[in-house]
């Protein structure tokens, strides 16, 4: 029987600006089961990096919960934390910027070990090291190197190695292949696919691009200025997209072939202030298909067919 | 009939830096023809920027040489112009438009006034008025509102800023303008604005366009031709639809082409190009491929392939350069 790992109920962030408040995740409710992959789609600024240091609590929360294996994360004190950061961790978009320039690559994937004290004599640490090194894929010999030595791609690793090396069970992926060139995208991919397979990892994938989050999400939940406009499993939202935005996204991938050379419908204007946003749909301004009923109240996601959840009042 | 309208012939560009000479373009061939978008394809430290800045002559001082047996753009030599000539070519014959809409616009200095600079420059003659007219003109072919022209930078978002720099690039109605991964930046949704708009307004002014991207989705929208660089060199060339759609491929094209995730099938593995780019300090003997190639032959390490056939459906492989006179050029 699945289990569900995280789950995340009414979850909000608020942050206080001088023009009012802005809601950069608003009412998100979510569940992930045990070594699932849950797909988080949007555009900049739609709320998806924030929900996902939320669910680490590595901000805090306006209001909501985020539930790990059945407990409240955010009652915990700073100590119980510490055990439960264990167990979730981080893999960050950008491999230049997140890792220290003067720590070694053996230094920067021991840390984690060092700081929670897993692991004592400096024996243990270093086959870890080694062990971690292997499993991502990087050559021993680049042990002692810093991070300006190596490429994109292998800083990416050693990204991975650190987010691994203390066991964790759950991993919040935040865009990590969109600083890659696409070769070496589709290598770091498969391997975090492997290692999804290898040690039952429970992911939570963040990502702009709707052709990445595809190979790896079970289920997918595209944001729009901090709502989730629409849920449903990765087969299912690519083959029947419901909400107006999800098909404006789909349609404004530019794919590889000669097929779609005609310029699909796009759509107009850009998005709209999340700063004391109206009630009502967000989408309202740029969606093709905006009547009168679209603003005055929220649109509440409504489950429309199996596990397919969608805010818009075409489905009402 | 078609006219040429750039011609690039085996262009180096070296970058002297203190950690050793860096090869950045090795040998480029490249031919542009008038009106037609062309699509300069590859990963990062391919060589394409470089290429775009050699044909601007905008490369560092001292550190980045370049040298061509011909670089031609219409009935200019660029090769041997001087900075002066140069100067009256750059915004008016051939304009530029960076990667980040973020970092190229002037902070300090009001939108307007950044697109009235260059057309000051060039027409010195021109009075205030019709300069000022001629910004509300361009600004409104953009599609941004002629009245926001005295806001500074800071007040666009990421696509309305890329829209003023294409105004910029734009004022003059250039022959060529050069895009240097002008939607990269953009979130998907904006992009697909972007290059709509960038391809109507290319045809209203009958601009030709080198498009640099890595991104084959954006080229198979917008593009005529494509040109596939790797590691300083154009390794295949050909039609969109000899590129999209051919049989016959570089196996870099066929990797790269691999590595994309396919929307329309399911499939749990991506093919990735194993291994990494060659590092461009050193020089490669034979292809600058072949340590990644799935197809290599002995020939390969220490040979470099000539390319074939010339004129239409380049290829630059060992696999296609298998008549006489085309191993022979690959010997020299």
């Amino acid at each position: 029987m699945e289990q569900p790992l995280i789950q995340a109920i009414d979850l909000k962030k608020y942050f206080r600006t001088r023009k009012g408040n802005l809601h950069a995740v608003d009412h998100v409710n979510f569940t992930i089961m045990k070594g699932k992959t849950l797909g988080v789609v949007g555009e900049s600024g739609c709320g998806k990096s924030t929900l996902g240091r939320l669910v680490l609590r590595l901000l805090k929360a306006t209001g909501g919960q985020v539930l790990f294996e059945g407990k409240d994360i955010f009652a915990y004190s700073d100590e119980e934390m510490l055990g439960i950061r264990k167990q979730m961790q981080i893999i960050f978009q950008d491999p230049y910027s997140s890792l220290n320039p003067r720590m070694t690559v053996s230094e920067i994937i021991s840390d984690p070990i060092r700081v929670c004290g897993t692991l004592k004599t400096k024996k243990e640490i270093d086959d870890r090291v080694y062990e971690l090194m292997d499993v991502v894929g990087l050559a021993e010999r680049f042990v002692n190197t810093y991070p300006h030595e190596l490429d994109g791609g292998r800083r990416q690793r050693i990204g991975i190695a650190r987010a691994l090396a203390l066991d964790p069970r759950f991993i919040v992926c935040d865009e990590p292949v969109s600083a890659l060139d696409v070769s070496i995208q589709a290598q770091i991919l498969n391997l975090m696919m492997d290692l999804q397979e290898d040690l039952g990892l429970t992911y939570m994938f963040i990502t702009h691009n709707l052709s990445v989050v595809k190979h790896i999400s079970n289920e997918i939940m595209v944001m729009y200025l901090g709502q989730c406009v629409e849920r449903a499993s990765s087969a299912e939202l690519f083959s029947t997209p419901l909400h107006p935005y999800t098909r404006a996204l789909l349609n404004a991938i530019p794919l590889p072939n000669l097929k779609s050379r005609e310029m699909a419908q796009i759509i107009r204007g850009e998005v709209t202030s999340p700063i004391n946003p109206e009630p009502g749909c967000r989408f309202y301004s740029r969606c093709p298909a905006a009547k009168t009923g679209c603003t005055g109240e929220d649109i509440p996601l409504k489950e429309v067919s199996d596990g397919h959840y969608v805010a818009c009042t075409l489905y009402r | 009939m078609t006219e040429k309208l750039l011609e690039i012939k085996n262009l180096h560009v070296i970058y002297e830096t203190d950690e050793g000479t860096v090869y950045a373009v090795n040998g480029l061939n490249l031919t542009m023809n008038k009106g037609e978008t062309l699509g300069l394809v590859g990963e990062t430290g391919a060589g394409k920027t470089t290429t775009a800045l050699s044909i601007m002559k905008l490369l560092p001082e001292k550190v980045g040489v370049m040298k061509s047996d011909c670089l031609t753009f219409g009935s200019y030599d660029i090769g041997g112009a001087s900075k002066e000539q140069m100067r009256l070519l750059r915004g008016k014959e051939i304009s530029m438009i960076f990667q980040d809409p973020m970092t190229s616009l002037n902070p300090v200095i009001t939108v307007g006034d950044q697109i009235a600079e260059v057309l000051e420059f060039h027409y010195i003659d021109k009075a205030k008025a019709s300069i000022s007219g001629r910004v509300d003109e361009i600004l409104e072919l953009v599609g941004l509102s002629p009245e926001r022209k005295t806001d500074y930078p800071h007040q666009f978002s990421g696509g309305m800023k890329q829209r003023v720099v294409i105004a910029m690039a734009l004022a003059c109605e250039p022959k060529l303008l050069l895009a240097d991964e002008p939607t990269t930046a953009l979130d998907v949704t904006i992009q697909a604005q972007v290059l709509d708009m960038m391809k109507k307004l290319k045809e209203k002014l009958h601009t030709s366009m080198l498009l640099i991207t890595h991104d084959l989705g954006v080229v198979a929208k917008t593009c005529d031709r494509v040109a596939i660089m790797y590691a300083g060199e154009v390794i295949e060339m050909g039609t969109v639809e000899q590129i999209f759609e051919g049989d016959n491929h570089h196996p870099y094209t066929v990797g790269l082409f691999g590595s994309i995730p396919d929307l329309t099938k399911i499939e749990r593995r991506l093919k990735p190009i194993e291994g990494l780019m060659p590092d461009p300090t050193k020089l490669h003997r034979g292809c600058p491929f072949y340590a990644r190639c799935p197809e290599r032959l002995e020939i390969c390490e220490t040979k470099k392939p000539g390319e074939s056939p010339a004129d239409s459906h380049m290829i630059k492989c060992h696999l296609y350069t298998k008549t006489e006179g085309q191993l022979q050029e690959g010997m020299q």
